[in-house]
């Protein structure tokens, strides 16, 4: 067993665009924005020569019309950009069996046990970038960590085409200079308020007193911010094919009363659930919850589903009956989880329905929406975009 | 109370209602039946509170009359483990002491005045119908109700009257089961759906014996089912069946016809190796037979092939075996009738006079 994990994170650089330029001579060295046509399209993705005039992933393409007049404007072909991902995906699975995709452009490989056959971190890297551009002409970044979220930033870090190793008891000084907006898990609520603290950058956090930050933030995400700031992460890489289920739980600060609230964080979790199966192509024909009580007992509860879901709305229906079967309205809760067990591979043969409303799961527009929420949510975060009401 | 009768009768009456008292209940007073002595005879009453069940039952000696609560799973097993022709029965407080002549056995149950006190019931609507004909209905159908719970708006079977013909229909969401038979009930539709549960009770409960007719009486919330010294109260379910005659194929590109208890037969041989994440056998109809099969990734594969009377282009179908060996063990047809267009439509299968059953595919295959 190595002393420490080598961690590759591997993003295709503004690939839509990539593919476009790739096929069509004519848009190389151009400014291309892929998507944001029509009245009310967003920018899905844009060249780095579109992104100079300040053109980014999720603008209205209005608004990327009026920063960038001379950007030329293409529909996605999503079905080539699918066939790319899979070339590329043949690749990452080339180098190690542990490969955790992110989203269509983007993966997690952890390359420790593959030394022997291709050699260190950097040079697995470099082979991988190699074989990417043979094969499909794209350039991806790489980044070389021992940990997850070292590896994440060290491959945005000088995008595009390129290669950033950080070596192994590095991480503290490589993060320092950074901003603090570059940590997991900050997002601009925080980031105001660690700027407030006078925190502007990575290294800064990473020396500053524990219990003031905690008495600031919480002591749960001072904790966290501050392991991620010293370049800790144990967090493994786990790759779709091997899971047997998948779960999303989250824990309170405060233990929540309000039913509502507790039902909106079921939906939450339940779409989390929802996209993780549908990135990995499974369905589920079992729903778990967890909940704890405080202080500390825990009660787990599952449901049948048949036929098996990957539907948000259907497993956050589950999920909120479950938790009605345990727990009294207004009865606090410390803990609440959702998970998809007893996964089924998603293409499988499905026995259809003969009630349109019997099979939400089934509906085709249903199906679209939640396509394209996924989508928006894999490019630009959660936050994107919520269910109303 | 103490009373003297016959066993076997007892233990006939008691099975009536036994099944009622439900396993777990924030109420435990309920897994007790209730037993109530007077005038030479007895009465059993269970509830759950949505389902209730009183039986009668004469040619008792009562000696002294009054009222005791029986704990129901109990006071099942003890009756049927005991083989002496007569019992005697005697409460004192709120224990039940039955003596069979070679042992002596005390039952625990609860205070009578605090059990629940027999539903009232607010229906005039009333049905006749031979109690065999009904219970042979179902039978026909329950079988395609939903089980889990998610379903709960077709947990359970919809009748729908109208001029003299009675239709019950059971359905998941993936088959749908129908049938009809023509009753007493007057001249006004009327429609309701029986929860699952209290019509397999009533099929335990009143067993397959001869052309009494069962009186169903409809109210508002509550359904009624009386046969003999058998009287059912049941909570009515929602009136939210779906649309069930619009998923009925009224036209179909192939019709075909073939031998029931052969395709039944075969079906379960194909279907030993139709395991995997989802059961599924291939029917694909040639002009003169029908080929099944089935294959399960690393375990094997079957073929099998039976003749078939084939009018139309034929072509192939995939089903769950399960959903239709269901339908084909309670079908009495020689020859049944499948109506089929293509992979992506419901099937309908003619399994007897006033029987069909629609089968939706599994697409994707």
């Amino acid at each position: 067993m190595a002393e420490h994990r080598t961690i590759l994170h591997a993003d295709l650089d503004a690939f839509y665009a990539a593919v476009e330029q790739r096929d069509d001579p004519r848009l190389r060295g151009r400014p291309v924005v892929v998507g944001g046509m029509g009245r009310r399209g967003v920018v899905s993705t844009a060249s780095y020569e579109a992104r100079r005039f300040g053109v980014r992933s999720a603008m209205p393409g209005s608004e990327a019309r009026r920063r960038c007049p001379d950007a030329v404007f293409v529909s996605p072909r999503m079905e080539v950009y699918l066939r790319e991902a899979q070339v590329v995906r043949e690749v990452f699975e080339s180098l190690t069996p542990l490969v955790e995709p992110l989203s269509l452009d983007e993966a997690f490989l952890d390359v420790t046990g593959s030394a022997a056959l291709f050699g260190d971190g950097p040079a697995i890297a470099a082979r991988l970038r190699a074989e990417v551009l043979e094969r499909t002409g794209l350039t991806v970044s790489v980044g070389v960590a021992a940990n997850k979220f070292v590896a994440k930033v060290a491959s945005d870090l000088r995008k595009p085409d390129a290669l950033v190793v950080v070596p192994a008891g590095t991480e503290a000084a490589f993060l320092a200079p950074l901003g603090v907006e570059r940590l997991w898990g900050a997002g601009p609520v925080t980031v105001d308020r660690l700027r407030a603290l006078g925190l502007a950058t990575v290294g800064e956090l990473a020396d500053f007193p524990a219990q003031l930050l905690a008495a600031r933030i919480g002591e749960r995400a001072a904790r966290h911010l501050q392991c991620l700031a010293r370049g800790e992460d144990d967090r493994p890489v786990v790759p779709d094919r091997e899971a047997k289920s998948i779960s999303r739980e989250t824990t309170f600060e405060r233990d929540l009363r309000d039913d509502e609230a507790c039902h909106r964080v079921l939906l939450e979790l339940a779409e989390s659930v929802g996209r993780r199966l549908r990135r990995a192509g499974k369905r589920s024909a079992s729903v778990r919850l967890k909940v704890r009580f405080p202080p500390f007992r825990t009660v787990t509860r599952q449901a049948a589903v048949d036929p098996p879901t990957d539907d948000d709305l259907q497993i956050a229906a589950l999920a909120r009956r479950l938790l009605g079967q345990v727990r009294s309205s207004r009865q606090p809760v410390r803990l609440l989880g959702v998970g998809a067990a007893e996964l089924i591979d998603g293409d499988v043969p499905r026995q259809g329905s003969l009630f349109g409303e019997d099979a939400p799961a089934v509906d085709p527009r249903r199906a679209r929406l939640t396509q394209a929420v996924d989508d928006l949510r894999e490019r630009f975060g959660d936050g994107v975009i919520r269910r109303g009401g | 109370m103490k009373i003297l009768c016959d066993r076997q009768n007892l233990q006939d009456a008691f099975s009536v209602v036994g099944g009622i008292p439900p396993q777990k209940t924030p109420k435990p007073i309920v897994q007790n039946v209730l037993l109530r002595a007077a005038d030479d005879r007895i009465v059993f009453f269970a509830t759950d509170f949505e389902l209730s069940a009183r039986v009668t039952l004469d040619s008792v000696k009562v000696l002294r009359p009054g009222e005791v609560l029986l704990p129901a799973k109990e006071t099942s097993a003890l009756l049927r483990e005991l083989s002496e022709p007569t019992l005697a029965l005697e409460s004192e407080e709120h224990r039940c002491k039955i003596e069979s002549g070679s042992g002596s056995f005390v039952l625990v149950g609860d205070d009578p005045n605090e059990f629940p006190a027999e539903p009232t019931f607010d229906g005039t609507r009333t049905f006749k119908v031979p109690s065999a004909v009904f219970l042979e209905m179902v039978r026909r159908t329950s079988f395609a109700a939903a089980r889990e719970e998610t379903r709960y708006a077709i947990n359970g079977l919809l009748l729908d009257y109208d001029a003299g013909n009675l239709r019950l229909v059971g359905t998941d969401g993936r088959r749908l089961a129908l049938t009809s038979a023509e009753i007493e009930g007057g001249d006004e539709p009327a429609r309701a759906v029986v929860p699952i549960r209290t019509l397999h009770s009533l099929l335990k409960a009143v067993g397959d014996d001869g052309d009494q007719d069962l009186e169903i009486t409809l109210g508002n919330s509550q359904i009624a089912f009386s046969l003999g010294d058998v009287e059912m109260i049941s909570q009515l379910l929602e009136n939210r069946f779906p649309a069930y005659e619009q998923v009925i194929p009224k036209v179909a590109d192939s019709t075909i016809e073939v031998d029931r208890s052969l395709l039944e037969k075969n079906l379960r041989r194909v279907a030993v190796l139709s395991s995997g994440d989802v059961r599924m056998v291939r029917f694909e109809f040639k002009s003169s037979s029908l080929e099944l099969s089935a294959e399960s990734s690393g375990v094997g594969r079957a073929d099998l092939s039976m003749d078939a009377s084939v009018d139309g282009n034929g072509g192939k179908i995939s089903f769950n075996p399960d959903y239709l060996l269901d339908a084909l063990k309670v079908s009495d047809l020689e020859t049944i009738r499948i109506d089929m267009t293509d992979d992506a439509t419901p099937a309908r299968f003619s399994l007897g006079e006033n029987y069909t059953y629609v089968l939706m595919p599994i697409s994707g295959s």
